[in-house]
């Protein structure tokens, strides 16, 4: 499997669509950190920074699980089986976890006190979050799902509006609560409910790769 | 491996691809699928390989390794041959020196270094072969795998299968090209209808299209009318080509004459390479200036 898994960001990267990701992450993090984050606000910062990152995270899952044409994927099953869905998954989570070092690297360069093992404790935990949201959201609208383009990409966006939207709402417990990491971070209570937090941030995007994995049964 | 009462179709509403197919296959089976275009022989295919799940019925007893080259090989992926090989063999657990053995083989040792993207069809149906050969294989699926082929390549095939079905393996091919009709001792099963039927042997030569059998690359000049050739079972091109050569079809094979009509400057080339490819040629009328 792990063959499979470098096979699959072999391809991805030398075909130089990887590049397109960081269209969004760089301007992204230029931005977010344009100014050095005060002391104080590393937690808000680094939740700002897991929060927004969410579609660039899924932008890249979906380019790197649709990079394969669909007959080097059939091959690509008739070699692994089963494990070919996992090796997606993998693939696409090593090189989410890269662009959310990118992040972090920038978030640590940019604080005006020296980072704190807490500090990049919840920055790793929240990104980690994040990209498990992405990874999920770019496998759901990848092409054996859904096979229009434009289908697709809209509903990689709406799907990142409607988490926003609805973790702002009152039925912000039907999501990933990308709003309440950011809250709280910025009001300081991010740390105390964390644990719960980080277990309801993980239950969506579980529930949506096991959807994922259930709906390739029959779409390969 | 059995298929009991198999039933496909892609969505609720669309129609049946298949029904209530049964098939049983024993180790050494050599299956020729036939039938239409878009009767559902690569559905067939795919169903047999574990690509697609049966809506009704099973496929049981698949064996564990399964080689699968399709229709079309993807070729726009960012590999070099070697390289892209070198990751299929790794995916597969193959030691990658037996990539070596299957490219040189093939014929294609001199691609290794080319980009995927850079190879004609031929060539690239050749690194889908080998794909799927290198993992010496229990069920081998080809589908359309003579299609593009070059003629040494077209005569090499029949072998190569041969030799997988004498290891155990069984192996199911669709094919429009007629490359496996002096393949003996094989099964034919006709797609039709949402239903797969036995084919009797003598049935399948005017089955398959003539004009299917030529290609591009290796397609000489010949005005035999196709139902003549069709009574005759067997296309001037597949002659050509080198398909049956006397070494491979035995002593007592039955013989057909073709008679094949070439441009004058190409007529002694052509004669003396079905020479060198075994047969008997005789020229019986030429250009008049």
């Amino acid at each position: 499997m792990i063959a499979l898994v470098r096979f699959r960001i072999a391809g991805y990267v030398r075909s130089h669509r990887a590049l397109q990701p960081l269209i969004g992450l760089l301007p992204l993090l230029a931005i977010l950190y344009a100014a050095p984050v005060p002391a104080g606000q590393e937690i808000g910062a680094t939740a700002d920074s897991a929060g927004i990152l969410i579609p660039v995270f899924a932008w890249a899952a979906r380019g790197l699980l649709d990079s394969e044409p669909d007959e080097q994927r059939m091959i690509s099953i008739t070699a692994a089986g089963r494990r070919e869905i996992i090796s997606g998954i993998l693939a696409v989570y090593a090189f989410d976890l890269g662009l959310a070092a990118i992040a972090e690297a920038a978030l640590l360069a940019r604080l005006s006190s020296g980072p704190s093992p807490v500090v990049l404790l919840t920055g790793v935990c929240l990104h980690f979050l994040a990209v498990t949201a992405g990874v999920a959201l770019g496998a759901l609208t990848s092409r054996p799902i859904l096979p229009s383009p434009a289908v697709s990409s809209l509903v990689l966006i709406f799907g990142y509006l409607a988490m926003l939207l609805l973790s702002a709402s009152g039925a912000r417990w039907l999501t990933v609560p990308v709003l309440t990491w950011m809250k709280d971070g910025h009001h300081g209570v991010l740390l105390d409910n964390l644990p719960g937090l980080a277990a309801w941030s993980l239950l969506w995007p579980v529930v949506g790769l096991a959807a994922y994995a259930w709906l390739r049964r029959t779409r390969p | 491996m059995r298929l009991s009462n198999l039933s496909f179709r892609y969505g609720r509403r669309d129609p049946w691809v298949l029904s209530g197919v049964r098939l049983a296959f024993d180790p050494g089976d050599v299956v020729e699928v036939v039938g239409p275009n878009g009767t559902g022989k690569s559905t067939l295919l795919r169903l047999l390989a574990g690509l697609l799940r049966p809506v009704k019925g099973a496929i049981e007893e698949r064996p564990g390794t399964v080689g699968y080259a399709p229709e079309r090989f993807p070729a726009d992926q960012p590999f070099t041959v070697a390289a892209y090989l070198r990751h299929m063999a790794d995916i597969r657990r193959v030691n990658p020196a037996r990539i070596g053995e299957w490219t040189e083989r093939l014929g294609m040792d001199h691609l290794l270094g080319r980009r995927l993207p850079e190879l004609s069809k031929g060539s690239a149906h050749k690194v889908g072969l080998v794909q799927a050969l290198v993992c010496e294989p229990g069920l081998l699926i080809l589908d359309e795998p003579f299609a593009g082929l070059d003629a040494a390549t077209r005569a090499e095939l029949p072998r190569i299968i041969g030799e997988v079905s004498a290891r155990g393996g069984i192996v199911v091919v669709s094919d429009h090209q007629g490359g496996l009709r002096t393949f003996p001792a094989i099964r034919r099963h006709e797609v039709r209808d949402g239903s797969v039927r036995d084919l009797p042997a003598e049935a399948v030569s005017a089955h398959a299209p003539v004009s299917g059998a030529a290609t591009p690359t290796d397609t000489p000049t010949h005005d035999a009318p196709p139902a003549e050739a069709a009574t005759r079972h067997a296309p001037a091109a597949e002659v050509a080509a080198g398909n049956a050569p006397a070494d491979d079809a035995g002593d007592s094979a039955p013989v057909t004459v073709l008679e094949v009509a070439v441009a004058a400057p190409k007529a002694a080339e052509l004669a003396d390479r079905l020479r060198a490819e075994g047969h008997a040629v005789r020229v019986t009328r030429e250009a008049a200036r």
